[in-house]
Order: C-alpha cells, then sequence, then structure tokens
C-alpha cells in the first residue's frame, strides 16, 4: 500500500505544527522582552558590571548564528551541566536569550533618543528616578521603539522556522516530513511559505494597528 | 571538564569548513548584489506593473523564513531535472533571497537622491542611463554602505543554515567534530566565538570603507 498522497490529516498536523511555532514564538517573545529590558536598563544605567556584561552577551549573541546557538544550547548545555532538555525547551531558551540581545539594544537607543532637557526638569520637580522612568521616559521612548519592536518580531517569527533543525515540530519540520513523505516539493514548500508569510503579514498589520494607537495622542500637534 | 585542547586537534576540519564558508559567502554577495540591483531597478521604474513585481519580490523573500526557501530549492530543483550540488544551491538560495534585502536597501537610497541633482543631470542633456551611472548610483552607493555591510554580515551568519542542506561548511564541520568527539559544548562555543570575532573584523572593515567613501564630508569631531 503506497502512503504518497496528502490526507486530511495533513492539514491537522500543520495546524498542529502552526500552534507548536507560535507557542515558541509567544514565550520566547514575553521573556525576551522582559530579560532585554532589565539588560537595556542596566546598559543605560550603566550599573557596574552588569552593565557591560550585557553588552558583552548582546554583542556575542547579535554576532553570531541562531542555529549554532540552538546547537550549543540544545547538544552542548546538557552534557557540560549534566541536566536534561527536551528541544522545545532548548529552543525556547535560546530564541528567549536571542530576542532579549535585540531589545536591549532597541532599549538602549530609545531610552538614549529622550531629551535630557525633560529629565532634568523632573528632577526639579522633585519626581523619584522611578516616577521619571515610568511616567516621563517609557511612554515617550516607548513610541521610538514600538517600528523596530515590530521589525524584530516579524524577523524573530521567521528566526523560529530555525528550531525545526533540533527536532521541533514547527511548522519547517511539518514541511520536512509532508515533503519526504508525498515527495511533492512544489506544493509543499509554497504552503508553508505562505503559512509563514501570512503570519508575519498578520503580525506586521497588528503592530502597525498598535503604532498608530500609541501616536494618537500625537496627532492633534501636526493640526 | 571544559577542554579546548580537542578544538586544537580538529583545527584542519575547521579551516577546510571556513574555506567553504568563506567562498559561499564570497559568490553569494556578489550575487546577491546584483540580483538587488535589478529588483530595484525594477522597484523604481516608471512602468506600475514591473515596479509591482519588484515590490512583490522584496515582500515576498523577505516573509518567508530563509529555511523554507533552501528546503524548496533543494528538494524542488531536481523534481524540475537540475541536479545540482548543495554548494551551488547554497549560493542560489543566498543569492535570491539576500538580494530582496539588498534591493530594499538600494531602493531607499536611490530614492533619497534628491530631485534637484537629478534636474540639474537632465537639464544638461545627460541621458538616462548617464543619469544612473554617474550620478544617481554613486550617490546611492555611497550612502548605502552601512546598511548593506549589514546585510552582509547576516548573510555570513546565514551560511550556517546551508548545513541544513548536508553542506559542510564551518557549522557542518562542527556538527561532525561534535559527533566525533563527543563534545558538542566546546566545539560549538569556539564556533560562536569564531563567528562573532569574524563578523567584529568584517564590520570594522566596513566602517572603514565608510569612513573612506565619505572622506570629503566634514565631519563634526
Amino acid at each position: 500500500m503506497s502512503n504518497n498522497g496528502f490526507v486530511p490529516y495533513d492539514l491537522i498536523v500543520l495546524l498542529k505544527g502552526i500552534g507548536v511555532s507560535l507557542e515558541v514564538f509567544i514565550i520566547s517573545s514575553v521573556i525576551g522582552v522582559i530579560l532585554g529590558c532589565l539588560l537595556g536598563l542596566a546598559r543605560h544605567y550603566r550599573v557596574t558590571i552588569i552593565g557591560s556584561i550585557s553588552t558583552f552577551i548582546s554583542e556575542f549573541l547579535k554576532n553570531s548564528p541562531v542555529i549554532v546557538q540552538l546547537f550549543l544550547i540544545y547538544f552542548g548545555l546538557p552534557i557540560f551541566l549534566g541536566i536534561d532538555m527536551d528541544a522545545r525547551q532548548a529552543a525556547t531558551i535560546t530564541l528567549s536569550g536571542n530576542t532579549a540581545a535585540f531589545i536591549s539594544v532597541i532599549v538602549v537607543s530609545a531610552l538614549a533618543s529622550i531629551d535630557k532637557g525633560q529629565i532634568e526638569a523632573a528632577r526639579v520637580f522633585g519626581l523619584s528616578e522611578w516616577k521619571i522612568l515610568t511616567k516621563i521616559v517609557t511612554p515617550q521612548a516607548l513610541l521610538v521603539a514600538i517600528a523596530p519592536l515590530v521589525g524584530l518580531a516579524v524577523n524573530q517569527l521567521q528566526v523560529t522556522s530555525l528550531i525545526s533543525v533540533i527536532g521541533v515540530m514547527d511548522i519547517t519540520k511539518v514541511g520536512q516530513i509532508l515533503n519526504q513523505r508525498t515527495w511533492q516539493p512544489f506544493l509543499v514548500w509554497p504552503v508553508i511559505g505562505i503559512t509563514y508569510f501570512i503570519l508575519s503579514w498578520v503580525l506586521s498589520k497588528a503592530g502597525l494597528l498598535l503604532e498608530n494607537r500609541l501616536k494618537k495622542h500625537q496627532s492633534w500637534v501636526s493640526i | 571538564m571544559f577542554d579546548l585542547s580537542i578544538i586544537y586537534k580538529y583545527l584542519g576540519s575547521f579551516i577546510d569548513g571556513f574555506e567553504i564558508t568563506a567562498s559561499v559567502s564570497a559568490l553569494s554577495i556578489i550575487g546577491s548584489f546584483l540580483v538587488g540591483l535589478m529588483v530595484m531597478f525594477a522597484c523604481v521604474s516608471s512602468n506600475k506593473l514591473v515596479s509591482n513585481i519588484g515590490y512583490a519580490y522584496i515582500n515576498c523573500f523577505r516573509n518567508i523564513p530563509f529555511i523554507v526557501q533552501v528546503f524548496f530549492i533543494f528538494y524542488g530543483l531536481p523534481e524540475l531535472g537540475i541536479f545540482i550540488d548543495p554548494y551551488t544551491t547554497g549560493v542560489l538560495a543566498l543569492s535570491i533571497a539576500v538580494g530582496a534585502y539588498c534591493a530594499d536597501v538600494l531602493r531607499a537610497s536611490v530614492l533619497q537622491v534628491d530631485n534637484e541633482v537629478i534636474e540639474a543631470a537632465q537639464s544638461f542633456g545627460l541621458s538616462r542611463k548617464l543619469i544612473y551611472q554617474k550620478i544617481v548610483l554613486p550617490i546611492a552607493l555611497r550612502n548605502s554602505i552601512r546598511p548593506l555591510g549589514s546585510i552582509f554580515i547576516n548573510l555570513i551568519l546565514t551560511t550556517s543554515i546551508l548545513s541544513t542542506v548536508t553542506l559542510n561548511e564551518l557549522t557542518g564541520a562542527a556538527k561532525i567534530i561534535a559527533a566525533e568527539t563527543f563534545r558538542p559544548f566546546e566545539v560549538y562555543f569556539f564556533l560562536l566565538l569564531f563567528y562573532c570575532v569574524l563578523t567584529y573584523i568584517l564590520s570594522f572593515l566596513i566602517s572603514r570603507v565608510h569612513a573612506r567613501l565619505n572622506r570629503h564630508f566634514v565631519t563634526e569631531n
């Protein structure tokens, strides 16, 4: 009996793959944003050692291929530390670190773009450093950072395709399996490609909506 | 135990892998630049259809992961009766994919060239070809050195994905070494450091080229 055709169940497998990809993407993005903000703040306020460690780590992660980082975490770390780790955990850890590295850079440049005069004025009014950060700096820095953040998110969504290399059943891995079973690359890979395309299109449209919403209160200035 | 001596023992394989990475990168940088130029010309074309095709190319290849494109070419071409080795597949896929990024950067810097400069050239009676060749492209290329440089550095990092289509470049070689020695941590750690050093040297060189090409502009410091 030959098993070469497509069956309806393949669609369910593909949907599951989309679920896995999105799950890894969302979890690693959330962890990455939190970690990246902390690293960025450490760098911005020049916390003695953590600041330079943060710079080093983010440069290290930005300037090396994600695939090697995945191999290091998935194949290297368990042997080195003597721990157990499944592929999805390794993928989430790697992508979180990678996202954090890029986000810390965006955070640093967004914080640096705020006018020093405003912060000095706030200090004169006796606001605490925490209040200055949350009430004055962050709302404005967010406006500067939102466009690069959306770009980063679309990019990181595509980076998730690399986790198939260490065996996570994401969209690309599903594509590989279907491709090997049916041997119809001209049907399988365009479908996989379009899936990614739609996901990143939705993501960038959502980002655009968010950006417009954040910029809404600015619009009266230009009238 | 962290033991880097095995790296020393397998240095030969690393160097073999590096040679492949370097040559694939060099060929794909040339290829993607040429693809980028072509797509850029399509984008800035006055013909609506041609410019739409150019933009569609950029959007399409930037929004689909590189690994999917590589698999499509790697498994798809033999179906069409075209049999090429992983090396050529890699160069082809990288040129097509990174070409889209190059095209976007080039398009942006060509559109940034002042209209007055072009109008002046037109009033001197220069032909379209000469305007592009002597005025628009030199200005645009000089402005896009930095973004192009970071795209090309990214390209070198992306060559590591070609290890999934059985090309034994740096990452592929490291995979084999890690399997042979059972010391994946040291091998991949060394590899990460190697890529970092490589990209650092390259970004330094790019900033030198940028400084050299823009030397006639007065800088503030």
